[in-house]
C-alpha cells in the first residue's frame, strides 16, 4: 500500500533520514522500531507532508505523495496520529472529531461516524462536551486516534501512541489498534515499546540513525535482540 | 568632510545607541517598543543639566545615563512578569505616557534675559553647550563614535562574560535559566537598567547634537525603528543593530533621488530581506562562521609565527 | 450629571469603532499568534482609495464604503502574502518587523496617491443629531454601535457555526494538528486576514465618515487604538475586543471633556499599562500561561 524509497529529509545540513526505503502492506499492522533520534518521527512527518524531503519518493497505492500539501495527503486517505497527541485544546471532544472529518461534506455519515467512534471509545462519549485540553493523557490519545479515523483513512499512521501513558492504558490502546486492523484499516505504527508492538505487528522494521537496518516478521529475530537494537542501536556498540 | 556627511554620520552614531538599547533587551528575549522613552529622558535630563544648571557635558551625559537607567528600572520591575506581546505593548504604553508627560512638562528659567528649558509640546530649544564651548562638529562626531565604540566594546565583553551567558539563557528559556541557577528577575532588571542607560547616553548626545528636542520626536515610530534595526542588521552580535542603522539612514539618504518612493523601495527591501534572513543579516550562524574563520586565520598566524622558533630547537 | 451621561454615550459610540478595530486585530492575532502592525495602514489604503473616488467622481457613501472595505481587504492580503505567509515557524518577530516595514510602504503609497495633508471624507448621514430628552445622539454614531454589535455577533457565529470557523479555531488551537486533519491552513489564514481587514475597513470607514476628514496619520491611529482596545479587553476574546473598545471610548470621552486631548491620550495609556501589569489577560481574556506565551513568542 505504501512504498517509501530512498527518502532523504534534512534539518538544515543534518540529514535525519539518509535514504529510507520500506513498504507497508495493505491490511496489515506494520511497526517501525528504533532508538530515540533514529528519525522515526521525521519519517512520519515527511509522509504526512508536514516536512519536505530532499529526495526520494513516497507512493500510496502507486500515487506519488511528495509535492502534495498536508491537506492533499489527507485527501489521498492517509491520517497521522501525531506524537504527543496534539488535540485542539480549546475545542470540545466532539468538535475535535468534527475537525477530523474536515474534508468530508456528508453530514449524515459524519454524525454516524462520530457515533461509531463513541461506541469504539466509550470514554469519549462521556467526555463529548468537555474541552479536549482538560482530558487525561489516555483520553487525549483516544481522541487523537478517533479524530484521525474520522477522515476514513486507508492508511493510519501512528507516532508513539504509548508515550507517557500508564501500562493499562497502553494495553487498551493496542487492543483498539488490533480491532481497527481486523476491521480493515492498514496501520503503520512507530513505537518505542517494542514488547507491545511486536505482539500486534505483522511485520516490523528497525530504524537506526536515519536508515532501515532490519526488516522481518515478529519471531524472526529474538525479542530481546529486537529490544536491544530498538533501544540502544547496534552501531554504537559495534563502533 | 562636508557638513552634510558629518550630519548624517552623527545621526547614525546617535541612533545606534537606541538600536543597541533595544538589542540588549532582545538578547534577554524581550521585545521593547519603548526604548525611545529612555532616549527622551536622557535627552531632556542632559539638556537641562548643561543649559539650565551649567554642568559640564561629561557630567550631563552621565546624568542622562543615570536618569535613563533609573526610569528603565522603574518600568522593569512592574513589567517583570510580562512577556512577548504583553511586554512589548506595556513598554509602548509607558513610552507614550512619557511622551505626553513631556508635552505637559514646563521647566524654564531665565538665563541672560532669555527663557530656556523644556516648554511643553513646543519642545526644549537652545541646548547650546557645544557652541558655547567651541566643540566643533568633527570633535562632537569623534565623541559620539568614541562613546559608541566603548558601548560596543562593552557588548563584546558582555558576550564573553558570565553575565552575557545569563542574558542569552534567559532569552532562550527563562524557566530553564532559573532552574540552572540564574537569578532571572535580578538579571532582567539589570538588563533593563543597562538598556536604559545606553538609551539615556544616546539621548543626551542627540539633544546636544541637534540643540533641540521636542516630545513628538520620541514617538512610537522611533521605538519600532530602533527595534527593527536589530532585526535587519542581525541578532548575532552588537554590530547587527549598528549595521541596521547604517542601512536605514545610509540607504535612505543615498536613495534620496527617488524622493517620493523611498519608503516604498526601502519597506519592500526590508520585508524581502526578512523572508530570507528572519534573524537579520548578521545572525547567529553568520557570526559563528565568521568567528570560526577568524580563529582559523589567527591559528594559522600563531603557527607560522611559532614555526621558526620551533625549528630552531 | 447630564454631561457625564452625555460623555458616556459619546464614549460608547466612539468606543464601538475601537471595538471593531480590536475585533480585526484579535482575529489576526488569534490565528497567526503574530502582531500585524500594518493592520491600520492597510485600512488607510482602502480609505484613501475611497477618498480618491469621492474627490474625482463625487461617489456616494455606499460606493466609498465599498471601495474602502475592498481596498482594505486587498491591502490586508498583500500584507499577509509578504509578511506572514513566507515566514518560517518561529520567525514571529521577523513577521512583526516586516509588517512595520510594509506600514512605511503603505503610508508612502497613500501619500503618493493624495499628497496633501488633509482631505475631506464624505459623511454618511446629514442632518441634525437626534435629541432624546437632554441627550444628543448622532445618527452615524448609532450606525457605528449597531455595526460593532452586529459584526461581533456575526464573527462569533462564523467561528462557532461554520466550517471555515471550525478550521480557524483548529488553527488557533494547534496549527500542526490542523494540517494533519486536512485543513488547508494557508488558505484559511488568508481568509482570516481578509475577514479581519473587511471588519477593519468597515470600522475605518465609519470613523472617517464621522470625522469627515482623512490624514496620513490614520494608519497609525487605527493600529494603536485597535491594539489598546484589544489588550484591555483580553487577547483573543471577541466580546473582550468590543468591551475593551467601549471602555477605552468612555475613558477617552470623559477625560477629553474634563481635561482636554493630552490627558485623554495619557489616561488611555495609563489604563493600558496598569491593565497589563495587574491583569495581563485583559478584562475578558485568559491570563497568559507559559504555554501560550511560548506559542505567542514563536
Amino acid at each position: 500500500m505504501l512504498d517509501v524509497s530512498n527518502l532523504v529529509t534534512a534539518y538544515g545540513k543534518i540529514e535525519a533520514l539518509k535514504g529510507v526505503s520500506l513498504r507497508v502492506e495493505s491490511g496489515r499492522i506494520t511497526c517501525l522500531l528504533g532508538p530515540n533520534g533514529a528519525g522515526k518521527t521525521t519519517l512520519m512527518m515527511t509522509i504526512a507532508a508536514i516536512l519536505k524531503p530532499r529526495r526520494g519518493s513516497i507512493r500510496l497505492a502507486g500515487t506519488e505523495l511528495i509535492g502534495l500539501t498536508p491537506a492533499q495527503v489527507v485527501a489521498q486517505g492517509v491520517a497521522l496520529v501525531p506524537e504527543n497527541r496534539l488535540v485542539f485544546p480549546q475545542m470540545s471532544a466532539r468538535e475535535n472529531l468534527l475537525a477530523g472529518a474536515y474534508q468530508r461534506r456528508d453530514k449524515v455519515a459524519i454524525a454516524a461516524d462520530i457515533e461509531r467512534m463513541y461506541n469504539c471509545f466509550p470514554r469519549l462519549r462521556e467526555r463529548s462536551e468537555q474541552l479536549a485540553g482538560t482530558l487525561s493523557g489516555g483520553e487525549q490519545q483516544m481522541l487523537a486516534v478517533a479524530r484521525a479515523l474520522m477522515s476514513r483513512p486507508r492508511l493510519l499512521l501512528m507516532d508513539e501512541p504509548s508515550l507517557g501513558l500508564a501500562p493499562l492504558v497502553v494495553a487498551e490502546i493496542f487492543d483498539i489498534l488490533a480491532k481497527l486492523n481486523r476491521d480493515g484499516t492498514t496501520i503503520f505504527l512507530v513505537e518505542q515499546n517494542a514488547h507491545m508492538a511486536l505482539k500486534v505487528a505483522h511485520q516490523f522494521f528497525l530504524m537506526e540513525q536515519g536508515r532501515v537496518t532490519f526488516q522481518g516478521t515478529p519471531g524472526e529475530l529474538a525479542e530481546d535482540e529486537v529490544i536491544q537494537r530498538a533501544y540502544l542501536g547496534t552501531r554504537r556498540g559495534a563502533g | 568632510m562636508d557638513d552634510y556627511l558629518i550630519g548624517v554620520l552623527s545621526n547614525i552614531g546617535v541612533i545606534s545607541f537606541l538600536a543597541l538599547s533595544a538589542y540588549l533587551l532582545l538578547l534577554t528575549g524581550e521585545i521593547s517598543f519603548g526604548q525611545q522613552a529612555f532616549f527622551a529622558i536622557g535627552g531632556y535630563a542632559a539638556g537641562i543639566a548643561t543649559a539650565l544648571w551649567g554642568w559640564s557635558l561629561t557630567a550631563a551625559l552621565l546624568w542622562g545615563a543615570a536618569t535613563g537607567a533609573a526610569a528603565a528600572v522603574l518600568v522593569g520591575v512592574p513589567t517583570l512578569r510580562l512577556h512577548g506581546l504583553y511586554f512589548a505593548i506595556a513598554t509602548l504604553a509607558f513610552a507614550e505616557m512619557m511622551r505626553i508627560l513631556f508635552e505637559l512638562f514646563h521647566y524654564q528659567i531665565s538665563i541672560d534675559g532669555e527663557w530656556v528649558g523644556p516648554d511643553g509640546s513646543d519642545g526644549f530649544r537652545n541646548i547650546r553647550y557645544i557652541f558655547e564651548n567651541d566643540v566643533g562638529p568633527v570633535q562632537f562626531l569623534a565623541l559620539i563614535y568614541g562613546l559608541l565604540a566603548a558601548a560596543v566594546g562593552g557588548f563584546m565583553l558582555l558576550e564573553r562574560s558570565r553575565l552575557g551567558v545569563a542574558f542569552r539563557m534567559i532569552g532562550e528559556d527563562e524557566v530553564l535559566a532559573e532552574m540552572h541557577g540564574v537569578a532571572v528577575a535580578r538579571h532582567k532588571v539589570l538588563a533593563a537598567g543597562l538598556a536604559g542607560a545606553i538609551a539615556g547616553i544616546g539621548g543626551g548626545l542627540y539633544a546636544h547634537m541637534t540643540t533641540y528636542v521636542e516630545p513628538r520626536i520620541f514617538d512610537v515610530m522611533l521605538g519600532v525603528h530602533s527595534l527593527a534595526y536589530g532585526l535587519i542588521g542581525g541578532l548575532g552580535t552588537a554590530f547587527g543593530p549598528l549595521l541596521g542603522v547604517l542601512i536605514d539612514i545610509g540607504v535612505l539618504e543615498s536613495i534620496r533621488t527617488f524622493a517620493g518612493f523611498r519608503m516604498i523601495i526601502f519597506g519592500g527591501l526590508v520585508a524581502a530581506l526578512l523572508i530570507f534572513r528572519p534573524r537579520g543579516l548578521l545572525d547567529e550562524c553568520v557570526v559563528h562562521r565568521i568567528a570560526g574563520a577568524w580563529l582559523r586565520v589567527w591559528g594559522w598566524i600563531l603557527r607560522s609565527a611559532s614555526r621558526p622558533a620551533g625549528g630552531g630547537r | 450629571m447630564i454631561d457625564f451621561a452625555q460623555n458616556t454615550i459619546d464614549g460608547i459610540m466612539i468606543g464601538s469603532s475601537y471595538g471593531l478595530l480590536a475585533l480585526g486585530f484579535t482575529l489576526i492575532f488569534g490565528v497567526m499568534r503574530r502582531l500585524n502592525l500594518s493592520f491600520g495602514p492597510s485600512i488607510m489604503v482602502g480609505a484613501y482609495l475611497g477618498t480618491l473616488l469621492y474627490l474625482n467622481f463625487a461617489a456616494g457613501p455606499i460606493a466609498v464604503a465599498a471601495v474602502t472595505v475592498l481596498g482594505a481587504v486587498l491591502a490586508g492580503i498583500y500584507v499577509e502574502r509578504l509578511c506572514f505567509a513566507p515566514m518560517a515557524a518561529g520567525a514571529g518577530i521577523a513577521s512583526m518587523v516586516s509588517s512595520f516595514a510594509i506600514w512605511m510602504q503603505l503610508e508612502q503609497a497613500a501619500i503618493l496617491l493624495l499628497p496633501r495633508h488633509t482631505y475631506p471624507f464624505p459623511s454618511l448621514t446629514t442632518g441634525a443629531p437626534l435629541t432624546l430628552g437632554p441627550f444628543q445622539l448622532r445618527a452615524d454614531h448609532l450606525i457605528m454601535l449597531a455595526c460593532a454589535l452586529g459584526l461581533s455577533a456575526g464573527l462569533q457565529l462564523l467561528l462557532y457555526r461554520s466550517r471555515f470557523g471550525l478550521a480557524l479555531r483548529a488553527i488557533i488551537g494547534n496549527p500542526v494538528a490542523a494540517h494533519l486533519v486536512g485543513i488547508n491552513v494557508r488558505t484559511a489564514v488568508l481568509g482570516a486576514f481578509a475577514v479581519a481587514s473587511a471588519i477593519g475597513g468597515i470600522a475605518g470607514y465609519l470613523v472617517l465618515a464621522t470625522d469627515q476628514q482623512i490624514t496620513p496619520m490614520f494608519g497609525m491611529w487605527a493600529t494603536i487604538k485597535g491594539l489598546i482596545a484589544m489588550m484591555i479587553g483580553g487577547l483573543g476574546s471577541i466580546p473582550g475586543a468590543i468591551l475593551g473598545g467601549l471602555v477605552l471610548g468612555c475613558l477617552e470621552a470623559h477625560s477629553q471633556s474634563y481635561f482636554g486631548p493630552q490627558i485623554r491620550d495619557l489616561s488611555a495609556y495609563i489604563l493600558l499599562f496598569v491593565c497589563l501589569v495587574l491583569r495581563p489577560g485583559g478584562l475578558l481574556g485568559e491570563a497568559p500561561t507559559r504555554e501560550t506565551i511560548d506559542r505567542r513568542r514563536a
